[in-house]
């Protein structure tokens, strides 16, 4: 899994390319949690997403509960196989996917 | 010391120093006043739209000196030297408010005013009790300073519309009729009127929906979903029995997952868009749909190792196997998407995606052109 993340003007832009399993998902979760108290907005590019775990949904919905009250969190090109899951398990109703 | 001081002739200048010596003691009144308007208020749960409380400035003191300083011969003489003020949003609080602190403090009746008593039928204008009281010494009694309980204070109540014009006709300088010309007084006075309709319409609206609520409730206890409306109250209510917790419990054992809450938020406009009109339609849908909304998450879950599901999965699964056996069919579904996922969202592909895989387990539409391909 590679993580590209910058922050501008109060938001995070996140891409991440690859899997997102039980092995991997610590190391997303480490990279949204270590800079999210300094943004209002949280941008994640699923486009390289080749895989989510429950792992990966876990940290999703983390970083979904932090950002709540505070500002938005919205995904972005979702490919099928993730965004199946996200509507299998009934997440794609929670999440601001575009 | 202010111009209006120094035009203050002997008689007042000592009721002003009297003042003076009296501050610490006001102060102390103060804080215990405050302090029981405030637990009365925790413990009944009156919710009030501000309380607010206030020890007169020498200099607002000064200026009613200057206007009527021969009234008073001390300034044992002035009741409002401590102001309280409870601002209910009901015009009905008013009375339990008044009711505690009738209970509360000893009451000086002579000085007192319930200003709605004192304009005639006919008449509309400034709707508030003023009461002046004292600190019982059986509420609190201090040995070193027995003033507290010989100092009056005022208590101000009205409702928060009433507030609304008092401070509006007070800031604009309307305090008496002859301050502002007959036609404005009129002006006011209609506002009053509109005001009074407006208290009670809010007494009689809450009222009204406090009874619905009993009605809802009883009628949702007796399992009467048919005779229950859909709405935001009856909802909500019926979510509170948990409807769809066992269908969850299933679909959760499909991969021992964990239950992840969902909000049930937008399936109320979901509901509408499916023509439901009563709690009743809710409850046919577990009915007749559980078993294939279970069967679609089994197709959709078993061997993903996927092992946290939302909270709303069951209603979603019912919505969509619904919507399907009811021949909604695409453009249903789509409305259905659209509504729990938002407008941004492709509801095509995944209107598309998700008519497809109940088809897997047998779920189809009645209609062959809306039938998935």
């Amino acid at each position: 899994m590679d993580i590209t993340k910058t922050i501008d003007d109060g938001t995070m832009h996140m891409a991440v390319k690859g899997r997102i399993n039980t092995i991997t998902a610590p190391d997303f979760e480490t990279a949204i949690q270590e800079d999210i108290d300094k943004v209002t907005r949280l941008d994640i590019d699923f486009a390289d997403l080749d895989y989510l775990s429950s792992a990966g949904l876990r940290v999703i919905l983390g970083a979904q509960k932090a950002m709540a009250g505070k500002g938005e969190m919205v995904i972005h090109n979702v490919n099928e196989t993730v965004m199946e899951v996200f509507e299998v398990t009934g997440f794609a109703t929670i999440l601001t996917i575009e | 010391m202010s111009e209006i001081e120094d035009s203050l002739d002997m008689h007042c200048e000592i009721i002003l120093s009297q003042f003076d010596a009296r501050t610490p003691v006001l102060e102390r009144l103060q804080e215990i006043v405050d302090q029981k308007i405030s637990h009365f208020l925790e413990n009944t749960h009156i919710e009030v739209f501000a309380t607010a409380s206030r020890i007169k400035t020498r200099k607002s003191l000064a200026g009613k000196l200057a206007l009527k300083g021969e009234r008073y011969a001390s300034v044992d003489d002035i009741t409002d030297l401590l102001g309280e003020r409870i601002v209910t949003y009901y015009a009905d609080d008013v009375e339990l408010v008044a009711s505690f602190i009738e209970r509360t403090f000893d009451m000086d009746w002579e000085n007192s005013v319930d200003k709605r008593a004192a304009l005639q039928p006919s008449q509309f204008g400034y709707l508030s009790l003023h009461y002046i009281c004292r600190l019982p010494r059986t509420l609190y009694y201090d040995p070193a300073m027995p003033e507290l309980n010989e100092i009056r204070f005022e208590v101000q109540m009205r409702s928060a519309l009433q507030h609304v014009w008092a401070q509006i006709t007070h800031d604009t300088g309307y305090k008496t009729d002859f301050e502002v010309p007959a036609r404005f007084v009129r002006s006011y006075s209609k506002m009053a009127s509109l005001i009074e309709i407006a208290d009670e319409e809010f007494v009689r609206i809450r009222d009204g929906l406090d009874e619905y609520r009993t009605t809802v409730v009883a009628l949702m206890r007796e399992g009467r979903y048919d005779d229950l409306e859909l709405d935001g109250e009856t909802f909500q209510r019926y979510l509170e029995r948990d409807p769809f917790g066992p269908l969850n419990e299933r679909i959760a054992a499909i991969n021992g997952a964990e239950i992840s809450r969902g909000s049930y938020h937008p399936y109320l406009r979901v509901f509408h868009m499916m023509g439901f009109e009563r709690i009743g339609d809710i409850d046919r849908m577990i009915t007749h749909y559980s078993e294939d909304a279970y069967n679609l998450a089994t197709a959709q879950l078993e061997g993903t190792g996927l092992d946290i599901i939302s909270g709303t999965i069951g209603l979603q699964n019912l919505c969509i196997s619904c919507i399907i056996r009811s021949g909604g069919g695409l453009r249903q579904m789509r409305s259905f998407i659209t509504i729990v996922m938002g407008e941004r969202f492709n509801s095509d592909a995944s209107a598309m995606r998700f008519i497809r895989r109940a088809a897997s387990v047998g779920i189809t539409s009645p209609h062959e052109d809306v039938a998935p391909r």
